[in-house]
């Protein structure tokens, strides 16, 4: 069980790769700042290696003016639930 | 038959290290590599056991005949070559990204270990400790 927080925008595919190298199957991927450009639907690819078991920070989104053009396949969090997702992982493991 | 007989078996157990630092960064062009490997050094030096692993660009660390670069850039290749001094010996590199760059397990400078989705997925997973370079 790993919280993975990821930073960066899905133009940096490599990352996104090592990424889903090493995400199991109990993991969960939270993302936050620039990656919240890979939760808009045309993004969906980027993110199909992790199984819908994908968040998005509400606050970087809604700086990012992307509240409202989201997928509804990742969930939005606040910073209270990002809080929380790192206390119901042992583990955290941020990739940037 | 290089690839085989140095990828690892899907049951061997991966022992937990006190530190696993994650290679991402091609030498060079950017100090992430340099400072990764400084960081398990340093980690290495005060007797912690220490293990890296080589995915993306990363792998680029390892090819062998690096040299310093025109300007006189040192490079990482020679603090690479002292690893082993200081009992870093578990070297892994996500298989994938070898081939994704067309090189082999001969290119490299060292002896390591390859890794597919799923070993990399159980090493990760079995260090209470890791850093990303």
């Amino acid at each position: 069980m790993m919280l993975h927080l990821l930073n960066r925008s899905p133009q940096f595919d490599g990352l996104y790769w090592d990424l889903s190298e090493a995400f199991g199957a109990d993991d969960h991927l939270l993302l936050i700042e620039d990656a919240c450009y890979a939760a808009l639907p045309a993004a969906a690819a980027s993110l199909a290696a992790f199984g819908g078991r994908v968040s998005v920070l509400s606050e970087d989104a809604e700086s990012r003016g992307l509240l409202g053009r989201l997928s509804d396949d990742v969930a939005l969090v606040d910073m209270a639930g990002f809080v929380a997702l790192t206390a119901t992982f042992p583990h955290s493991l941020s990739w940037f | 038959m290089q690839d085989d007989e140095a990828a690892l078996a899907a049951d061997t157990p991966i022992a937990p290290l006190d530190l696993l630092v994650i290679l991402r960064h091609p030498p060079h062009g950017s100090s992430w590599l340099r400072e990764g490997v400084d960081v398990a050094l340093v980690a290495a030096a005060f007797g912690q056991s220490v293990g890296l692993l080589f995915q993306g660009d990363g792998v680029f660390a390892l090819v062998e005949g690096q040299r310093a670069g025109p300007l006189g850039q040192k490079g990482t290749h020679a603090q690479l070559a002292m690893l082993e001094m200081y009992d870093i010996e578990r070297l892994w590199v996500s298989a994938s990204a070898l081939r994704a760059r067309g090189l082999t397990p001969a290119d490299l400078m060292l002896p390591v270990q390859l890794l597919e989705a799923d070993a990399l997925e159980r090493l990760v997973h079995a260090q209470p400790h890791t850093l990303l370079f």
